[in-house]
This record gives structure tokens, sequence and C-alpha cells, in this order.
């Protein structure tokens, strides 16, 4: 399987070649072109109570389509997510990595996908009371509306809320005010999170909630 | 025009030890060299190129397992009538002083890149980078220890644990009107330096300039961040001129010595002006002191009202102009129809 | 004329150099800048043909009812054009063939292109696309824009495109709104719904991005409208 992340930060879509019997499965609606011999199935991720969890949990599809090559030649697949902005692909040996709700977008069969209570702090801090899990041994690719920038962090850093994509099992979240009580309200930053521990941790340059603060007061 | 080829980030899926080495056999480095230069993403590669050419440099940079961006060089003279001034004399009739930061950097001689000079440690004022670019650009400042910067409100999105934020208003009554915050927010480095990430709301590019002494007028939502010694002023731009320009009914007035961090809806283009040029005011994102400007019509009056272009912004003199590739005004008509309707929720 | 890009794919502009005596032709409300002395004028159809007939249908294409005309006429002079949305921009030299594009894709053209609306039948009132295209034929430059990066597919055979994501096609190419893969109920499960299915020989050039997919992704939190 050869596979390649066009379009930039600002547009990226993964091109996916596959060979015969190979397979990929992508959220749904993820699809924008493809050969068209090509097998799609509808199915439920994971078997029925996860793909529930999934679901409710995430925010998530209910159904996840599985592409398929069952002719004797190569064929080309490609796929999106629904917002502009950056796609990463990440190869899993056999690891495990947290990604918020909404960020997957599409993975090769050897990966596992589930659901993980995220913790309160994660949810206040405007990033779900759920993650997404994945592990095992194969390409995950998931994205978010913006260009996404990895850091390797050991020890602590400062991340605003709605800002985190995907982060390693090492790290946790705090949270804390941004400044002193009247900064924290006046000055648009409220609540950020502390993060800490040794790890990587992913952050989206853009979000949706700051598209559409910014949108608003403009709007008639 | 002129092109150059920009190194962004290794490409998904490649291996740093083997992209170091490939790259040092392209340029006939040495492994360290290369390795270091790497280390320094985004890089420039090779400036004054043709598109042909840069395109040629991006193949076999892709094909080792890099990220190169192709960007237009910008000296935009507006087709004068008269042969250009040399640049020296152009720069110092606008704006006495003035340097433009490149975000990248500099040019590289040969097809060696250059390593050893990094953008940020080249300028006055504080170091920086810019990622993410042109479309959802974000600034990571390195603040000096006890300095402080000013960032518009809302757009912190990473920083130093040890930084400290307060809040000032500024800009009264005008910012409230338009929809902006009058408040800005200052972080303070305690003691040792710290990093501090900015993300602005408008999906968009950032732009640096380091004033000295001299003036920029910045669009009402065009400002992202400075250093403390600068001024920002808010200014009302009359009622004819404010009312049909949009959204700059009032503009800043940014002035003093220290860097300046503007931003954009959509990409941002550098027009080095000398004479007559017309912007359409939705795409306005800032403009150096001494240029003229006034509101006028393109074509005819039947153009006025149906060229869909309306009012237009006439500019004269010299200096330069930072318009946005994108209009807000034609987003949101857009978003419109996305909209919850009302008292349903 | 010359065209050059810049900011591609995210938020493309067009620069067009225009020489004495050159005349472009682009969709009203695209102009970011210019040098000040092009003359301009607005009209219904192509300077000196077509009419109202044709303007009308454009304006059932989705496109606007108005051309503006940029004229360099002893001088000189350049155009900067943008979009209404972010994404990519294509040129395409036409060479007495046809071009069917997607409505709202249109930006520019040589002034000697001609610009017609072509009737795709009633397939696009279920995919959610315009009903009408624009059918650009002629001799000359056409600058196009999307929503997204744009990418080309020769098709030789068959090819599913998912709707919402077709910029422009060769006339030698045809669509059918069909299932992806072999089940309905699996398509419709599967949230592909109806996809577009070329047949024949040609270039698709498709859009990375789906406009509605992005639309919906944000819009619920937008603040309510009247009415």
């Amino acid at each position: 399987m050869k596979s390649v992340i066009k379009g930039g930060d600002a547009f990226a879509f993964v091109e996916i070649e596959l060979e015969k019997d190979e397979a990929v499965i992508a959220e749904s609606d993820a699809m924008s072109s493809m050969a068209a011999d090509l097998d799609v199935q509808a199915r439920l991720n994971g078997g029925f109570f996860a793909a529930i969890l999934r679901r409710f949990l995430v925010g998530e599809t209910l159904f996840v389509n599985y592409f398929s090559n069952n002719t004797v030649g190569t064929k080309r697949l490609t796929l999106v997510q629904a917002t502009p902005g950056s796609v990463r692909c990440l190869e899993l040996k056999r690891e495990t990595f947290y990604l918020q709700p909404g960020a997957f977008l599409a993975c090769t069969e050897g990966v596992t996908v589930g659901v993980k209570f995220a913790g309160f702090v994660s949810w206040i801090a405007r990033e779900g009371l759920f993650k997404t899990v994945v592990s095992g041994t194969g390409k995950v690719w998931y994205g978010a509306y913006g260009a996404l920038l990895e850091r390797d962090l050991d020890g602590e850093t400062i991340v605003d809320t709605s800002h985190l994509v995907a982060y390693s099992p090492g790290i946790s979240l705090k949270l804390q005010l941004a400044g002193g009580i009247f900064s924290s309200f006046f000055g648009g930053e409220g609540l950020v999170t502390r993060v800490t521990g040794k790890g990587k941790i992913v952050i989206q340059t853009r979000s949706l909630s700051g598209l559409v603060s910014w949108l608003n007061p403009k709007l008639p | 025009m002129e092109y150059k080829v920009q190194v962004t980030r290794l490409a998904d899926g490649h291996a740093e030890a083997q992209v170091q080495t490939a790259f040092a056999q392209l340029f006939r480095l040495d492994t360290d060299k290369a390795a270091k230069a790497l280390s320094r993403l985004p890089l420039v590669i090779k400036e004054k190129l043709t598109a042909e050419q840069a395109a040629k440099y991006r193949d076999r940079l892709q094909a080792i397992g890099l990220v190169a961006e192709i960007h237009p060089m910008l000296v935009v003279a507006p087709v004068p009538s008269a042969p250009p001034p040399p640049p020296h004399e152009v720069q110092s009739a606008t704006a006495p002083g003035l340097q433009l930061e490149p975000i990248a950097a500099p040019i590289a001689k040969e097809a060696v890149p250059e390593v050893a000079s990094r953008p940020a440690m080249r300028s006055p004022g504080m170091a920086f980078k810019i990622e993410g670019r042109p479309d959802f650009a974000f600034l990571t400042v390195t603040i000096p220890a006890n300095e402080t910067l000013k960032v518009e409100a809302s757009a912190m999105a990473t920083m130093d644990s040890h930084m400290t934020m307060t809040t000032k208003m500024r800009g009264g009554l005008g910012r409230l009107l338009t929809g902006e915050s009058i408040f800005v927010n200052e972080f303070t480095a305690q003691e040792a330096p710290g990093d501090i990430g900015i993300a602005p709301a408008a999906p968009g590019d950032l732009a640096h300039v380091y004033l000295n002494g001299d003036v920029i007028y910045l669009q009402n939502a065009a400002f992202v961040a400075c250093a403390g010694d600068v001024n920002l002023e808010t200014k009302w731009q009359g009622l004819v001129k404010g009312f049909f320009s949009g959204e700059s009914l009032f503009l800043i007035r940014a002035s003093g010595q220290g860097d300046l961090w503007f931003n954009s809806y959509g990409g941002i283009i550098e027009l080095d002006l000398d004479g007559d040029y017309v912007v359409d005011t939705g795409n306005i994102v800032a403009f150096t002191e001494g240029l003229e400007y006034r509101m006028s019509k393109v074509g005819g009056y039947k153009s006025l009202f149906f060229s869909g272009e309306g009012l237009v912004c006439r500019f004269s003199g010299k200096g330069k102009v930072w318009i946005q590739t994108r209009a807000v005004e034609a987003f949101a008509s857009w978003a419109h129809q996305f909209r919850p309707a009302k008292g349903k929720g | 004329m010359q065209i050059e890009f810049m900011h591609q794919p995210g938020n493309t502009a067009a620069r067009i150099a225009l020489r004495p005596g050159e005349t472009l032709t682009a969709e009203a409300g695209a102009m970011i800048a210019m040098s000040g002395h092009l003359g301009v004028s607005t009209s219904t159809h192509k300077k000196g043909k077509g009419g109202l007939l044709k303007a009308a249908k454009r304006l059932f294409a989705g496109e606007s009812f108005f051309l503006n005309h940029f004229s360099a006429e002893r001088e000189a002079g350049e155009v900067w054009l943008g979009s209404a949305l972010a994404g990519d921009m294509m040129q395409y030299e036409l060479d007495r063939q046809t071009l069917i594009v997607e409505s709202g894709a249109f930006v520019a053209c040589a002034h000697q292109v001609d610009i017609d609306v072509g009737w795709q039948g009633f397939k696009n009132l279920l995919s959610g696309e315009s009903l009408f295209w624009l059918k650009l034929s002629g001799q000359g430059p056409v600058i196009l824009n999307a929503f997204g990066s744009i990418y080309p597919i020769e098709v030789d055979g068959e090819y599913i495109v998912d709707t919402g994501h077709i910029v422009a096609f060769n006339e030698t190419l045809d669509f059918s709104l069909t299932k992806a893969g072999k089940s309905w109920v699996s398509s419709m499960l599967g949230g592909e719904g109806l996809v577009c299915k070329f047949r024949g020989r040609g270039t698709v050039w498709c859009q990375s991005h789906n406009p509605k997919s992005f639309g919906k992704s944000f819009g619920s939190s937008l603040k309510p409208r009247r009415a």
C-alpha cells in the first residue's frame, strides 16, 4: 500500500493506492473519489457496542466504510476530512495514541479504534469527556481544522482549550486559570490546560470554535 | 515573477536519518551540516528561481522525503510608466529605516542551503518563528526575561508555564463598535525567557514588521501582537472613508520601536506601490504611512452597482500595501445558509 | 495575457498581466486589486455579443448575472483575482474544445472565450449539484476556482467521484448517479449516499473538500439568522 498526503496544511487529503487484497477503514463520508471497481462496505466499527459507544461518546459516525481491493490491479482511493486543515499519518507499532473526538479519519487493518474516558478536566477544557484511543500496528490518519504542530514534551506547558488534537499516553492534563480572575474573564483566555509528562502532543493552530467566534460578530 | 523554494517539514513516513543522508548527498554537504540545516525548518533552499526551476527543486526535495513549498518573491511595481527608481531610494522615500523581516532564512548563493543565520537572530527584536503558513499561520515568540508582549485577546494558544498574563483595556469605544475585543493581554516572561504560541482566530497568514520610528496603519481586525514599546492607537477614518470600507471604520495606527505582527483572512500579498493602484476595500490588511488613499468607484455608474466591487480604495504615492486574498464578507454570506433558524435553537 | 497563481492551494489568488489591447472577463466581485489605469466595464454579456438571455441562464447556474471586463488600453497592467471561499485555482487553455464547469467554479477567461450554460439533466437535482453547468468553449485561457486542492483524474473507463467534489470535466466524459460499491444499503449506511460515476475518456478535475460538509461542521454554532 502506498499513501501520500497532499494539499499542504490548508486542504490536506490522503491518496491511497490499494494493492490486491488490501483494505483501508475510513470514517463515514470520507471518500471523495475512487476507482469504480473498489468494493465498499459499511461496517459497525469494532462491533455493535464499540460502534454505539463511539457514536455517542466521541461523536463519530456509527458506521465506518471498509474499502477493499478485490481486483488484480492497483486501485486509487482519495480520503478527506470535512473541514479544511492538516492531516497526519501515524505509524503505530504495538503502540497507543489518544485522539480528540472527531480527529480520526482512517486506518489500516490491524489498528483498533476504541473509546476511553478522558476525565472531567478534558471535558471542561472543551476537549471532550471521552477520547478516541488508537492502538495496535498499522497506519492511522487523523486531522483537524488548522495546521497541526507536533511538540515533544518533557516537563510541562500550557495549551489553550480546544487546541489539543492528540497526545501520547504519558501525558496528563490539568486545568488552571490563564491569569488572575479579571484577566481570565476579560482577556478571552479563561481556562487553560496545563499539560504535563513526557511524550508527544499535537496542537491545531485554529479551531472551529475560534472560527465561529471570529465570524459571529461579522454576521448580519 | 521569481520564486523561492522552502522546506517546511519532513514528509510523513520518512525516517529522519535517511532524509538527512539523502539531503546531504543532494547538496554535497557533510551529514552533520545537513542535519543541522534540517533542524531549523522552515528553511529556504534557493531564491530567485523561475517557476520551472522552483518546481524542479521541489520535486527533488519531495523525492527524498521533504515537504517543500514554492513561494513567489514579490516585488510588484504597478506597471510604472517611468523606469522604477533604485530600491534603496524607494525605501528611504517612504519609510526611513523600515525593516521588513523575511520569514525564512536568506538567500543561498549556490544550491547549498544557508544554515548559519536564523532570521530571528538577525533582527533587533524578539526571536520568533511562524509555522502553518500561509493558511493557518501560527506565531511562536520567545520573550526575553522580564520583557512583555502585547497580544490580541483570545489569541494565546500555548505558553511556557512560568509566563504571567495581565489584561489591559485599549482602543476605547471604537473597538467595541466593530466587534473586536477592547482588551489586550500582556504576557511577561518572569525571571527567565519563555515561549508563547499565538493563533489568531481568522484562518489566514501572519506578517512581521520591525518598526523603527515609522508608522503602519492596520485594518482594525489585523492586530496580533507587538513588543511592549510599540504604540497602538485607534484612528477614526472619517465617515465617508470609514463607512464605505466596511470593516475598517477604524484603523489601528502602530508606531514606535519594536516588533509588530499582524494577520489576514486568506493569504497576504505584499505590494510595493509607486503610482496609482486600486484595492478592494475588503482586501486591505495594512499600509505604510505616506500613502494617499481615497474611496472611488471602478468603471462607470453601471459598474458601481452591478460589478460586485462597489467602492474601492484608490492608493497613490509610494509605499507598501499588504492585501489579503480573501474578503470576510463573501465568507459570511456563504456561511449564512448553514446558520440555524431563529427560534429553533 | 500571463496568468500566475499565489498561495496555492489554500487561499489562491490569480495575477493576470495584461498587455496593451487585451481584455479579461471576470466574474463580478472577483477583483482584489488592480493597476489604477485599467478600464473597467460591467455587462450582462460578453462585450459586443450575447445578451440578456445568456445572463439569465448564468443566473440559474448559480453564477453572477453580471460580468466585469478589465482592459489594458494603451498601457500594460495587472489584475488580482480571488474567490468567495478559500481554495485552489487552475488554469486551462481552451483550444477549440468545450469544458464543462461546475457552477460557481468560474473565475475569469480571456475575452474571446464563449460562456454558455449547459443542462446536465435532472440527475443533478438528486445529487445536490447545480442543475445547470457552464460550458466554456472557444480559444484562450480560463481560470477556475474550487474549495480545496484541485487534482485531476484521467478517466479511461469508469471512475467514481463523490457529489460535491467535481470542479470541471472534458465534454468527452459523461456521468451518472449511482451508489459507491456494490450495495445500496451499504452506500447509504456508510454515509456516501449518491456518488457520480464518470464514463468515457478524458479528465475530471476534483476539489479535495466538499464545501457543504465544512459548512455543516460549524454552521449550527453560528448565531441564528432572522427568518
